[in-house]
């Protein structure tokens, strides 16, 4: 689909008549979205799909109180109409919101920002890029036991000019690619399943077609396909304490789970209690609470390269920062925004806000959660556990609403025994309270086995939205926890 | 509100001069109004419009499908020939379901336009009154109130042509007095008759309590599972057990087990799309009238829900379970209803020796062992221990891990009165649910404070 122009015109002029009515704030943000989704089955293509949306959000801030509507149509009446609704909605609500709301300032800028890419995934002719998917797939299939192959790609061009009443005015374009591939295999009732590289629909980066091709699909499609047959005659894990080794997959999904979430600061200020639930991380913990042993080092890192959490700014014009969370093992900061961060009495935004598309405003997300690496190896990690296993690749998850206590299976895990990896073992689940999990961390592995990872699922919010992040990790080991078979 | 005439004749003209074999174009327009509230203060107010025009067009065997957000005519051929373009370069489909005839379709009726002219003043009005009544009670307030309205069509080239118009409110309310919190929710098709005082009541007697939480020891439980509860468990079977693809994949716990009894026979499961009780919607989004499908009938498995596609597969018709053409979770149930059954909650509570209330669970997960109904999640808000029986104190939260094939066979009762559970600021769909009085529910892990 053909490129769009930017509507500069229709929006300046709705910020001039925005002010106009007096205001105390308010932000504008055009987004254009296309999402390419193609769909591999049991060798041949499944779906291709393409998808369009584009339209103008727009936030007040008028005695007080937010209000937000958004509109599809861009035309000057359908933007007028959106931004009396948004006036509408911050005046009504104004009758019951007494205390102000004030805002950490942010320098206004007129920016711009793009993603770094070797190949425009767009300019790449489909037939390529089905030819890739249909041999990865391909190379999936084969035995009986093998009942179902998938092989998938995305890719995304999210378009954006955000402009405020302060002055800003910014236009980022964000290009993401990402791919992976599933198979399940049945025996009788023994049913598995395996993912490359990573469950959560594969993997996803900030990047162009290249990130695809650096994947692998093929040799990986080979490996899954070893691993999920061996599964079907795995035994299960020991139920027991225990000693695990986390590969970073599944770091990916505790950090998500136990670090990203509850640093949300307005979850932690009530802001979510009707939905996903609150945090053990409220600001009176700030500075206080050992979070994790002195090994964890937790960032959102939001000036990454390549992370799908990272931008120039975000969606309150904040520019990208990297944020300590947890410094060696001290809860010390949160993902916030400029309402957030006052609130608290924070000096600025930590540049947080991000919104899944136009027509929803923009709340507090994680940006790229990232576990700083450590100096171990894999086998030095492993050294000296008499018994333990190696996990990898989340399959499911659960975790309370204070964020505390969580429960995690992987597809699959490998036994360790007097330091050496055996044999896999199907069906672990391991379970936890966060900070005493992490407290157990007793080791984290090196940079050069550190890896970003994209998120494209973590909802959030009301009505609910979707959000890419990102999290980085190496291996990492935790003492002591307890592990069981899923059954 | 786009309107039937609007919407029918836009579509009808767009297929007509698509040049293909067949192409079948599906229309979501929604309107979401959202007030999320907390600690005396609305920290989130929004009115989302949305609309998601999806063309599937099939030329030579080859489809290919595009999505668009508007209606404008310009936009709309440019949907089509990025369909067409995709098409193109798809490879040819040797099993291709032909697109659903035109059949006759109900009109649900359900467009209820006092929702829909509620202002954002009298929005603001109830909640203000809510605040009131929970500062008197000495309690705190948190929660979301939703109105909105949803338009569905879905015409294609082998005559179906069809729309439905539907409105939707809902409240979730969570009370918070010293350390206990309450919650109670709520939806109906017109706010009017969306009980807000009630849902408030409801939740304050469940936070209002003199007694601290109390962490009793884990293990095995007689559970009271409150309508919502049952329907977050019965939803998660939806997802991986009840349509076609899980079957097919074997992932599902009814693959290979069709007529076996799986749960005691006071359960009967089933998707109804025009279930009065129900916030109907009379067809799927191939345009395929939806039909009763009855899943677990008495205990036994007996049905699977199909779109065109999986049908053809299986050598049935589509049961009119279609998704959007670019989602590829096949079939699915979106009005799942548990039949109803003799007794009340408040039997239910007198009949248990020791055991546990339940009105909701949080963060469910279904994936742990699909083909076991094996599922985990944590109670929430609310939950009591209930002694000799009556509701002896609230209980800290709790983790479950359980499978569902061996919960469901030990049936102590099912309610008479049923609930509608969904969440009104999401998509469409919703279940129906009564409340559910289990032998042994297996407790796992709790949460533990921090400090």
């Amino acid at each position: 689909m053909a490129e769009r122009a930017l509507p500069r015109e229709l929006i300046a002029r709705l910020i001039r008549s925005l002010k106009r009515r007096g205001v105390d704030y308010a932000d504008v943000r055009y987004e254009r979205l296309l999402h390419e989704s193609l769909v591999a089955e049991q060798g041949r293509v499944s779906s291709i799909s393409v998808t369009e949306s584009a339209g103008i959000g727009i936030r007040v801030l008028s005695r007080g109180s937010w209000g937000f509507a958004s509109t599809p149509h861009l035309t000057p009446r359908h933007l007028a109409r959106a931004g009396a609704q948004a006036i509408e909605l911050a005046t009504a609500s104004s009758l019951l919101n007494r205390q102000p709301r004030p805002l950490t300032p942010v320098e206004p800028v007129k920016a711009r920002y793009a993603s770094r890419v070797a190949v425009d995934p767009f300019d790449v002719p489909l037939s390529k890029k089905l030819d890739y998917l249909l041999w990865a797939n391909a190379t999936l299939l084969g035995p009986d036991a093998v009942k179902r192959a998938t092989a998938h790609m995305d890719f995304y061009k999210r378009r954006k000019l955000f402009c405020s009443t302060e002055g800003a005015q910014i236009e980022q374009v964000v290009i993401e690619s990402g791919a992976g591939l599933e198979v399940v295999a049945q025996r009788g009732d023994e049913v598995h399943l395996r993912s490359f590289p990573n469950s959560h629909h594969g993997a996803l980066a900030q990047a162009g077609f290249e990130y695809v091709k650096q994947l692998d699909l093929v040799g990986g499609a080979q490996t899954a396909k070893e691993e999920v047959l061996q599964l079907l005659r795995a035994k299960p894990p020991r139920a027991g304490e225990t000693t695990i080794v986390l590969d970073p997959t599944q770091v990916v999904m505790q950090l998500h789970e136990s670090c990203g979430h509850p640093t949300e600061l307005d979850r932690a200020l009530g802001q979510e209690l009707s939905y996903a639930g609150g945090s053990f991380l409220t600001p009176e913990h700030l500075g206080q609470l050992r979070y994790g042993s002195p090994r964890v080092t937790i960032v959102a890192d939001a000036t990454i390269p390549h992370g799908v959490g990272s931008f120039g700014f975000d969606d309150e014009g904040v520019p990208a920062q990297r944020v300590e969370l947890v410094r060696r093992g001290l809860f010390v900061g949160y993902l916030s925004s400029r309402e957030s961060a006052a609130r608290i009495r924070l000096p600025a935004s930590g540049g947080a806000m991000r919104a899944e598309s136009w027509s929803v405003p923009p709340l507090v997300r994680m940006t790229n959660v990232n576990l700083e690496p450590g100096e171990a190896t894999l086998e030095e990690l492993c050294r000296d556990i008499p018994r333990g296993y190696l996990l990898s690749t989340n399959k499911s998850w659960s975790i309370d609403d204070k964020r505390l206590n969580f429960q995690f299976t992987t597809e699959l895990g490998w036994e360790i025994t007097d330091g050496r990896l055996g044999a896999i073992v199907k069906n672990p689940l391991y379970t936890g309270i966060t900070p005493a999990f992490w407290g157990r961390c007793t080791g984290v592995g090196r940079a050069e086995d550190w890896r970003l990872w994209g998120v494209s699922n973590c909802a959030k919010g009301e009505p609910m939205q979707l959000m890419h992040v990102g999290h980085g990790s190496s291996y990492a080991r935790f003492d002591g926890v307890t592990v069981a078979p899923a059954r | 509100m786009v309107g039937e005439r609007t919407l029918l004749s836009t579509l009808t003209a767009l297929v007509k001069r698509a040049r293909a074999d067949a192409v079948s174009v599906c229309v979501h327009a929604k309107t979401r109004r959202v007030f999320r509230f907390a600690y005396e203060a609305i920290h989130q107010d929004l009115v989302q419009e949305d609309i998601t025009v999806t063309a599937k067009l099939i030329r030579q065997r080859r489809v290919g499908v595009a999505s668009a957000d508007s209606l404008e005519p310009a936009h709309l051929r440019r949907t089509l020939q990025a369909a067409a373009a995709i098409a193109a370069h798809s490879p040819q489909q040797k099993e291709l379901a032909a697109l659903p005839q035109r059949t006759r379709i109900r009109a649900s009726g359900d467009y209820v336009r006092s929702t829909t002219r509620l202002s954002a003043a009298a929005c603001v009005a109830s909640l203000q009154r809510l605040f009131q009544l929970c500062k008197g009670a000495g309690a705190k307030l948190a929660g979301s109130l939703v109105t909105g309205e949803d338009e569905l069509a879905v015409v294609n080239s082998a005559g179906v042509s069809c729309y439905a118009a539907s409105t939707v409110s809902g409240a979730k309310l969570v009370t918070m007095y010293r350390n206990l919190s309450g919650y109670a929710s709520g939806v109906h098709r017109d706010v009017t008759r969306l009980d807000l005082d009630g849902l408030l009541k409801e939740s304050l007697r469940r936070s209002l309590h003199r007694q601290e939480a109390v962490s009793p020891p884990l293990g095995n439980y007689e559970v009271i599972l409150e309508p919502e509860a049952v329907g977050e468990l019965v939803s998660w079977l939806g997802y991986t057990a009840f349509g076609a693809k899980s079957v097919e994949e074997r992932t599902s716990c009814l693959a290979g087990r069709m007529g076996e009894a799986l749960f005691a026979p006071e359960i009967t499961i089933y998707d109804d799309g025009m279930e009065a009780a129900s916030l109907r919607m009379p067809f799927d989004f191939e345009g395929t009238p939806k039909r009763r499908t009855v899943l677990i009938d008495r205990g036994r498995a007996t049905g699977i829900v199909y779109d065109t596609t999986y049908g053809a597969r299986f050598g049935r018709p589509s049961s009119g379970h279609g998704m959007p053409p670019d989602e590829v979770e096949g079939p699915l149930p979106m009005h799942l209803g548990m039949a109803p059954g003799r007794t009340s909650l408040e039997a239910m509570i007198r009949s248990c020796r020791r055991g546990l209330l339940i009105p909701r669970f949080h963060y469910v997960n279904g994936l742990l062992n699909p083909r076991e109904a094996l599922m985990t999640g944590l109670t929430r808000e609310g939950t009591f221990l209930i002694e000799r029986g009556k509701l002896s104190a609230p209980v800290a939260t709790l983790r479950f891990t359980q499978s569902l094939l061996s919960a469901f066979r030990r049936v102590l009762g099912v309610s008479t009165q049923r609930r509608l559970i969904a969440d009104p600021s999401q998509e469409l769909g919703c279940a129906v649910m009564p409340a559910l009085h289990l032998v042994a529910f297996k407790f796992t892990g709790r949460s533990e404070s921090s400090s």
